[in-house]
């Protein structure tokens, strides 16, 4: 498997690509399996096909349609796009800050070789994860008995694929201009929340459903490719789009100076050089920013910080004003979704000022954004540290494991606290601007709900890092726990077997209580407190125990 | 008096690789320790083990007659330590990283800080990740002596330096051991061992091969005999003369690693072939080192 370039990439990141496409197998399956406990008849019959359509779920009413729709669609599509951004993310920028560019270079292969193979391998390893799904399409509901007629399972995992490519490579192209791993991650990042977020947004907002084409998402989900089939045209914008980034991508990785083990210059390193600032600058940057373990850390991620901060406050801030221009009667249409449909939401009725807001904020956005913080200082504590070999000269200080945990936490809750803020903020103004009647009180509740669930989510990362020493396995699994108590909070209680199992989730303590309506509820709180407590504290005999990698 | 460091049946398992076995080790005050072995020998994992970053499988250490474990936190402020594979943050300039550690410890003497990057030509105020190598290795060698550590425990100090900032380096570890301090360094430059320490410890294969003074160990009866002859020679006439330790054949001569009697080896030169000349020498450090790691048949 180490023959060239393409094989070694391909069996570095194969193992993770198959484990998210099987976690997106298991929830096809607990999808299925709920919905087909569900009479849907009903719902599909009184819903009207142009928000059928819009959420991406096939036409015909049953179990696997709203299965694949919810799970492939969203969740499988976004997780896929998700592990192509960070293999384009690591071709050429990741290669360069971990400083192996130079040695890979120094064999003979041309930059653009280099740059190809890995895109190969991206492609390669995007079809092997698509694959599985396209077994998984067909034997979940095989297994469950549900009919799968009229379904076109295979289309819907090529548009997947194509589209999980597509962001990859805009990964890749800017990371082969940049040669900064940030950069090219937070860009492919955010082109496609904010493509995926605007696609099913602006249509909805009478006379702009035509600004929806701009956005790259539209064409992954224009098709509706699992009732029609692939759609051709759409696959061959993405594609013409693939190939120009990767156009991008060549011409960038050849034009210039490749960087050896990269230091990036922080907003403060160039306060700092600026001779108005540079007295304070120096002052954060130098001695504050060094006075203990816990101040080291919150210097670290200032950049991520910015850029959740920014997309959070943005969001928000967009929904208030839209909700109050949205068309009436589409309104009134989201009032009457069935819950089956409504769950992929949080079961919120999406005609109220706060159900909109709770759908397009709280559910997927806020969570997300918090995981994306928490997740990185969760596992970037103490496993990072171990994979980048400083963690030897920090315990060679007069530093106990557990303080090292500890500070290290206080870190995570000032990065989780600063997000909520913002949260509160943006949303606090939405409510203002849009006219909305939500009281303030329940948006700070819902706030700081969330940044409680951010911190669940980051201590699990925090846990895992610290039993592991590897901040990957944390990664993956806090991700994969934010996912399923997603999931087993939203689909759960759709059947009256499985209801119960929704309080086994932390989104159940988070938005359970329907804070943004009802305000805050100290209990839920209480619960989501204890359980980041809980994994601190756990995580310190764990590392306490162990030897340093 | 107390031991700096002492280690007791210490060993060390990674599952079935045993990476140290059975090591018992003294090290006192005011004595600079080398610590000798081939790559894979186990001294990094016996240094990482005496700092408690990794656990034993069996076995204890003392530094200071506490407990390396017990009382890690508390000796931590005594010891200055230098990783072999020396990280530390790139985006901190080398004085932040200073100021940093020197957070964590307290009780740091600036002006001490600055000689020493006087001493060792180091620019404090670029980042880490901007430095080349060896001046990324004088900012963890400042780190490590910048506190006055009753006890410097460094693996492969002087990777990267250059020969001046070596002997400068050389010269700090000789005046930390004149203070009564003491250095335990690990070491592939077997010169600069040679140079600074006092005694010498030999790992190989995770198992303590023998302490020694340096210059007991150069009195060591070990010689280096070369024997030429007019034609080839099997040297397998040789092995079995006792205190043959290591043979090394050219064309028409052989070299031998050896302490035992004269007498026995001329016979064997003579009696089966035809010996035109011989040249005998008090084997030097390296010699001593490669005898104790090419010989299979050395005891241990």
């Amino acid at each position: 498997m180490l023959a060239n370039v393409f094989t070694k990439t391909s069996r570095d990141r194969l193992t993770g690509m198959l484990i998210g496409a099987v976690a997106i197998a298991v929830m096809l399956w607990m999808g299925t399996a709920v919905y087909k406990d569900v009479d849907l008849t009903l719902y599909f019959e009184t819903m009207p096909k142009a928000f059928i359509e819009l959420m991406g779920i096939p036409d015909g009413g049953d179990a696997a349609g709203l299965a694949f729709g919810a799970i492939y669609s969203f969740m499988g599509a976004l997780t896929m796009a998700g592990f192509a951004i960070s293999m384009g993310t690591a071709s050429i920028a990741g290669e360069e800050m971990n400083g192996t560019m130079g040695l890979l270079l120094s064999n003979p292969r041309s930059r653009t070789s280099v740059l190809a193979s890995k895109s190969l391998s991206m492609a390669a390893v995007v079809a092997a994860g698509g694959l599985v799904l396209w077994g998984a399409g067909y034997a979940v509901p095989a297994m469950l008995g549900v009919d799968m007629s009229g379904y076109h399972i295979g289309a819907l995992v090529f548009h997947m694929s194509v589209n999980a490519v597509f962001y990859g490579l805009v990964a890749a192209a800017v990371g082969a201009w940049t040669g900064s791993a940030k950069a090219a991650s937070g860009t492919a990042i955010a082109v496609m929340v904010v493509s995926y977020l605007a696609t099913g947004i602006v249509p909805l907002v009478e006379g702009l459903d035509g600004l929806a084409k701009f956005f790259p998402w539209y064409y992954f989900s224009n098709g509706n490719s699992v009732s029609n089939g692939i759609a051709w045209g759409d696959m061959a914008v993405l594609g013409g789009l693939s190939v120009l980034f990767l156009g991008v991508a060549v011409v960038g990785v050849n034009r210039r100076d490749l960087r050896s083990r990269t230091v990036g210059a922080s907003l403060i390193d160039r306060l700092r050089e600026h001779p108005m600032t540079k007295k304070l600058a120096d002052r954060i940057a130098g001695s504050a920013r060094v006075s203990r373990i816990a101040m080291k850390t919150v210097s670290e991620n200032q950049g991520l910080l910015v850029i959740c901060s920014i997309i959070m406050f943005y969001i928000a801030l967009m929904m208030g004003p839209i909700y109050s221009f949205m068309d009436e009667a589409i309104l009134s249409i989201a009032g009457q979704l069935p819950d089956a449909l409504l769950a992929m939401i949080g079961g919120v009725d999406m005609s109220t000022a706060e159900g909109y807001l709770q759908a397009e904020i709280f559910v997927i956005t806020g969570p997300a954004t918090f995981a994306v913080l928490t997740i990185l200082v969760g596992s970037r504590a103490i496993a990072g540290e171990e994979q980048k070999k400083t963690m030897d000269l920090l315990l060679a200080n007069p530093v106990t494991r557990s303080k090292a945990i500890s500070e290290k936490t206080l870190a995570m809750v000032w990065y989780a606290a600063v997000l909520g803020l913002v949260t509160f903020l943006g949303t606090w103004a939405t409510v203002l601007l849009g006219g909305l009647d939500i009281p303030v009180g329940n948006v700070a509740a819902t706030s700081f709900l969330l940044t409680l669930l951010g911190l669940v989510v980051g201590g699990v990362a925090l846990l895992v890092g610290s039993a592991t020493g590897r901040a990957r396995v944390a990664t993956y699994t806090a991700s994969g726990m934010i996912l399923f108590s997603y999931f087993v909070f939203s689909f759960m209680p759709l059947s009256e077997n499985y209801a119960g199992f929704a309080k086994l989730s932390p989104f159940y303590y988070y938005l359970g209580s329907d804070p943004l309506v009802n305000g805050m509820n100290w209990g839920h709180g209480a619960v989501l407190a204890g359980l980041f407590v809980a994994l601190v504290l756990l995580a310190m005999p764990l590392f306490e125990r162990r030897d340093l990698r | 008096m107390t031991a700096a460091i002492k280690t007791e049946g210490l060993t060390k398992h990674y599952g079935t690789t045993e990476a140290l076995i059975d090591l018992d080790m003294e090290v006192e005050m005011g004595e600079v320790f080398g610590f000798l072995g081939p790559n894979g020998a186990g001294k990094t994992t016996m240094i990482r083990t005496v700092l408690d970053l990794i656990r034993p499988t069996a076995g204890r250490a003392d530094i200071l007659g506490m407990d390396t474990h017990v009382n890690a936190v508390e000796l931590r402020n005594r010891i200055g330590y230098v990783p072999g594979d020396l990280a530390m943050y790139p985006s901190l300039t080398g004085r932040d990283t200073l100021t940093y550690f020197a957070n964590l410890r307290g009780g740091v003497d600036w002006s001490y800080v600055h000689d020493l990057a006087e001493r060792l030509q180091s620019d404090l105020d670029v980042k880490v990740g901007d430095y080349s190598s060896g001046n990324r290795q004088k900012v963890g060698l400042i780190q490590a002596f910048m506190n006055r550590p009753d006890v410097l425990i460094m693996d492969e100090p002087s990777t990267g330096l250059d020969p001046l900032v070596q002997r400068e380096f050389q010269a700090m570890v000789r005046e930390a051991a004149s203070e009564g301090r003491c250095v335990f360094l690990s070491s592939h430059t077997l010169s600069e061992v040679q140079r600074v320490a006092d005694r010498v410890g030999i790992i190989r294969h995770g198992r303590l091969v023998d302490v020694e003074s340096v210059e007991g160990l150069r009195s060591k009866a070990i010689r280096s005999v070369e024997l030429f002859f007019d034609d080839t020679v099997d040297e397998s006439v040789f092995t079995s003369i006792p205190g043959v330790h290591d043979i090394r054949t050219n064309e028409h001569s052989l070299v031998i690693s050896f302490d035992g009697q004269m007498a026995k080896l001329l016979e064997a030169a003579t009696s089966h072939f035809n010996l035109i000349d011989i040249n005998s020498h008090e084997a030097d450090l390296e010699e001593i080192f490669l005898t104790y790691y090419v010989d299979d048949e050395v005891s241990v």
